[in-house]
């Protein structure tokens, strides 16, 4: 069974790339464009492995939407990968203290993610 | 971008139409801006806009967007934090950023390579940018001496990056390498897996071999599961450098003890490494030898110059106390939040929108459209059986039918507002370059069109609210000497009305020159001296080819060529469009349109043995040909005179023979006329297709349908039937 990836972004086209390079990597991946829908696809989904989230995002940022899903306690050992970029030292830091404790620098290659994702989570 | 991937050619896909929806909501926020004063969450908004921009741009390669958009959210960014204002120089500098990324994406779509005029655009954003950043822009930055925006023919070549085999490069040879590792307490708690990385690590090189050390194990009771104990020590073989093999540990390096030494290296290295670890130096030792980094000689000259450093106290204590701390919880205020997301659920329940290719749309209505007229050839054959089970199925069929219709048709609407998102900033340049001030205002978003409607109708509204600006609103001086405020206003306004749409473009400007169009139409020969004319008619004559009646030629609303070309455009859809006017309040400008282009209400009339198709919202009522009717192609309507349009005439058929004939008073505009028909048929969906080549320039007829016993059907266009008879019988009237 290929593992579950949650993809929290509100660029389609960043989902849809991001999307393409892990399934080439085998692993499964479902799709949110915000907080707020990542907290519904959670709640329909079996099983999520991995969580990748923005951290800008309309209706619920990605720092809130990290802070609400560790709550839960069948999320508080999935891995988060967080994503940033250089001008957001800040938001690194809250969303660390949100229980995200991977991050990637945007822009950023498929390859790399599928890398980062590799490492906190087989295939 | 032929070769391209297909999975990544339909992301790219994806990712332009994704920038220019992005493009446009930070052009709507940031007019909005200029015009009610900043506010965070519209900024925050635009800076949203260009940072997701900038984060998709980068994953296709597009270096040279992602260099652009990063220059404007470093500008966003300090707007952002209140260190720079949106004063509206920079409001102008943002909006003509939007611009050039369209424009670059444009080309990048349409392949059109970079002109003179592109480059020497990017160079001046790129200066303004730094000069609002308040950089001193005579410093050598290199990024401003070439332009950061580059269009290369072959897309597909940044793009597949995808397939790239990662970093072995086969010229480097393998070398041992010493990998010491011990997690952090935590790193359960965090969502990390040891074992994960170790697998991982696996893909950059060999691991030759591996101990694990269970020395940090408290006593079972001791124990929490949630807690990490675990460290390794591996001899590993890899072309990596030690760079890259630390990467592998990245996201675990601030709370673990990471060490990567070159196999059988300094051995001082490996004595500081063994110092700083909380394991028994001896047994430490005892396992570098194990997994092969380090040989027994090595290690014991290692212990050795240990003990030399134990003389001088910095030997580091065994077996560090570990100790073990609960993770705190981040308070979150869990109230707050609820409310929070309550409010925004509402929201997001707007935001489930599903991208389909238009395409696809119109091969789904195409279908609908057969299915329908196959539904109504079960039903005339259910009729012909006269079985009433067979009916009542065939006609619950055909309602559901319809109902898919409906939904199809549903699916291809678009709301309106989308229509008039160009024009705030359209008004705002065209007033900015006409020095007039003019506001715009935008009424009867919700209302829905079809979209490729949307599509024909954009230039011809553009055009007019253009012509308004420019025509319509008077030079503010001559404003308020007739009492009015100096500032113009142009409204947009849609609404549905009986079966179709109206979108108003109206100004309170000085409205349209009955005697200036009137002289003009006579100095081009579009009507003779005598002719009486109501206003509206008068007013039409605006759209006739050729017109133009402002004194100067000026760059806004073109040549004189534009308004026959708005109507024609117009007309193509099956709309219509009227004039209202009043002479020193203002203009507005009316246009009709169907609701959908594809399926139309029809009314089937016979004409000897053939079928015809009115559309229905052109019939206003059906009469008995009247006995007492001459030769003279009138009749009496409600002591009205009613002009009558013989069919038969026009296609040139043979003279109807039917004693009993029927009338269909039908209107375009004002105008209204009776056709003569053998027969009257009734209502009936009709699917619209188009008329082949052979046919297309056939007067009278606007498309065909096809019957629900096969036979085509022609649709008669009544605008043109009714125009062209007023024009012969007012020729045969100069005969006379």
């Amino acid at each position: 069974m290929a593992k579950n990836i949650l993809v929290v972004d509100d660029s389609a086209s960043l989902r849809q790339v991001v999307s393409i390079a892990l399934k080439g990597g085998g692993y499964n991946v479902i799709e949110a464009c915000d907080g707020v829908d990542g907290l519904a696809k959670l709640a329909a989904a079996d099983k999520i492995h991995l969580i990748i989230s923005d951290v800008n995002m309309p209706n619920m940022d990605g720092i809130t939407f990290v802070k609400t899903l560790k709550q839960k306690p069948e999320y508080k050992f999935t891995p988060v990968i967080m994503l940033t970029t250089e001008a957001e030292e800040e938001k690194k830091r809250e969303g660390q203290a949100a229980g995200a404790k991977a991050w990637v620098i945007k822009p950023f290659q498929p390859q790399q993610m599928l890398a980062a994702v590799s490492k906190l989570v087989l295939p | 971008m032929m070769d391209m991937d297909p999975q990544m050619a339909a992301a790219l896909q994806t990712f332009f139409e994704e920038s220019r929806d992005l493009l446009q909501d930070m052009e709507s926020a940031l007019l909005f801006m200029e015009e009610q004063g900043a506010d965070l969450e519209r900024i925050n908004a635009v800076f949203r806009a260009a940072h997701t921009i900038k984060g998709s741009a980068g994953l296709f390669g597009l270096e040279e967007v992602v260099r652009f958009t990063h220059r404007l959210e470093n500008l966003l960014d300090q707007i952002r934090s209140g260190t720079k204002t949106l004063s509206p120089g920079n409001i102008t500098l943002l909006l003509s950023c939007g611009d050039h990324i369209n424009d670059y994406l444009d080309r990048l779509v349409s392949a059109t390579p970079l002109d003179q005029h592109f480059l020497s655009e990017d160079l001046r954003l790129l200066a303004a940018l730094q000069s609002a950043l308040g950089e001193n822009s005579s410093a050598t930055d290199p990024s401003l001496t070439e332009p950061s925006l580059t269009v290369y023919d072959d897309v597909e070549s940044r793009t597949e990056f995808i397939h790239e085999v990662s970093s072995d490069a086969p010229v480097k040879s393998a070398a041992n390498w010493h990998i010491s590792l011990r997690f952090g307490q935590d790193t359960f708690r965090d969502g990390m897996d040891p074992l994960s990385f170790l697998r991982y690590l696996q893909q950059i090189g060999e691991i030759t071999g591996l101990v694990t050390l269970t020395d940090a194990l408290p006593a079972l009771s001791m124990m929490d599961a949630e807690t990490c104990y675990l460290g390794f020590e591996i001899a590993f073989r890899s072309v990596a450098d030690k760079a890259s093999i630390l990467d592998v540990f990245d996201f675990v390096k601030d709370n673990s003890i990471i060490h990567v030494l070159p196999a059988h290296g300094q051995i001082a290295a490996y004595l500081k490494m063994i110092q700083q670890l909380p394991e028994g130096d001896q047994h430490l030792g005892e396992i570098l030898v194990a997994v092969g980094s380090l040989t027994p000689e090595e290690l014991q000259k290692a212990l050795a110059l240990q003990e030399g450093s134990d003389q001088t106290g910095q030997h580091l204590p065994l077996g560090e106390i570990l100790v073990e701390q609960k993770m705190v919880q981040e308070p979150v205020v869990q109230g707050a939040l609820e409310k929070q997301q309550q409010q925004r659920e509402s929201k997001n329940a707007e935001r489930q929108l599903l991208r389909v290719r238009a395409h696809d749309l119109d091969h789904l209505v195409d279908l609908v459209g057969e299915l329908v007229i196959a539904s109504a050839a079960n039903r005339l054959f259910a009729g012909r059986e006269d079985l009433e089970s067979r009916l009542e199925s065939s006609s619950q069929v055909a309602r559901l039918v319809e109902e898919i219709r409906d939904g199809a048709l549903r699916l291809r609407m678009i709301d309106v507002a989308e229509l008039f998102q160009r024009f705030p900033r359209v008004v705002r340049d065209t007033a900015r370059t006409l020095n007039k001030d003019i506001r715009l205002e935008i009424s009867g978003e919700g209302t829905e069109l079809d979209k490729s409607m949307a599509e024909k109708i954009s230039d011809p509204l553009m055009h007019l609210v253009r012509n308004a600006m420019d025509h319509g609103i008077e030079p503010a001086e001559q404003r308020l000497a007739a009492g009015k405020p100096a500032q113009g206003s142009i409204i947009l306004h849609a609404r549905h009305d009986s079966g179709g749409i109206v979108i108003e473009v109206s100004d309170d400007g000085g409205g349209l020159n009955r005697e200036k169009i009137r002289r003009k139409a006579l100095e081009k020969g579009l009507i003779s001296a005598d002719q009486l004319l109501t206003d509206p008619e008068i007013y039409a004559l605006i759209f006739a080819p050729g017109f133009s009646t402002a004194d100067t030629i000026s760059d806004i609303s073109g040549r004189g060529v534009g308004m026959d070309v708005v109507r024609q455009n117009i007309e193509s859809v099956r709309g219509r469009i009227d004039i209202d006017s009043t002479p020193g309040r203002g203009t507005t400008m009316r246009i009709h349109l169907p609701l959908t282009l594809s399926i139309i209400d029809g009314f089937l009339v016979r004409l000897a043995q053939d079928t015809y198709v009115i559309p229905a919202e052109a019939v206003e009522e059906c009469l008995e040909y009247p006995q007492t009717v001459g030769s003279v192609g009138y009749m009496e309507l409600r002591d009205q005179p009613l002009p009558l349009l013989d069919l038969s005439a026009v296609f040139k058929k043979a003279e109807l023979s039917e004693t009993r004939r029927n009338v269909v008073v039908v209107r375009h505009g004002m105008e209204r006329i009776g056709v003569v028909v053998s027969g009257i048929l009734g209502n009936q969906q009709t699917v619209i297709k188009p008329l082949g080549k052979l046919f297309e320039r056939v007067p009278g007829v606007s498309a065909a349908t096809i019957l629900g016993n096969g036979d085509v059907a022609p649709i008669l266009d009544i605008p043109t039937l009714i125009q062209r008879h007023y024009a012969i019988s007012a020729k045969s009237a100069l005969v006379h």
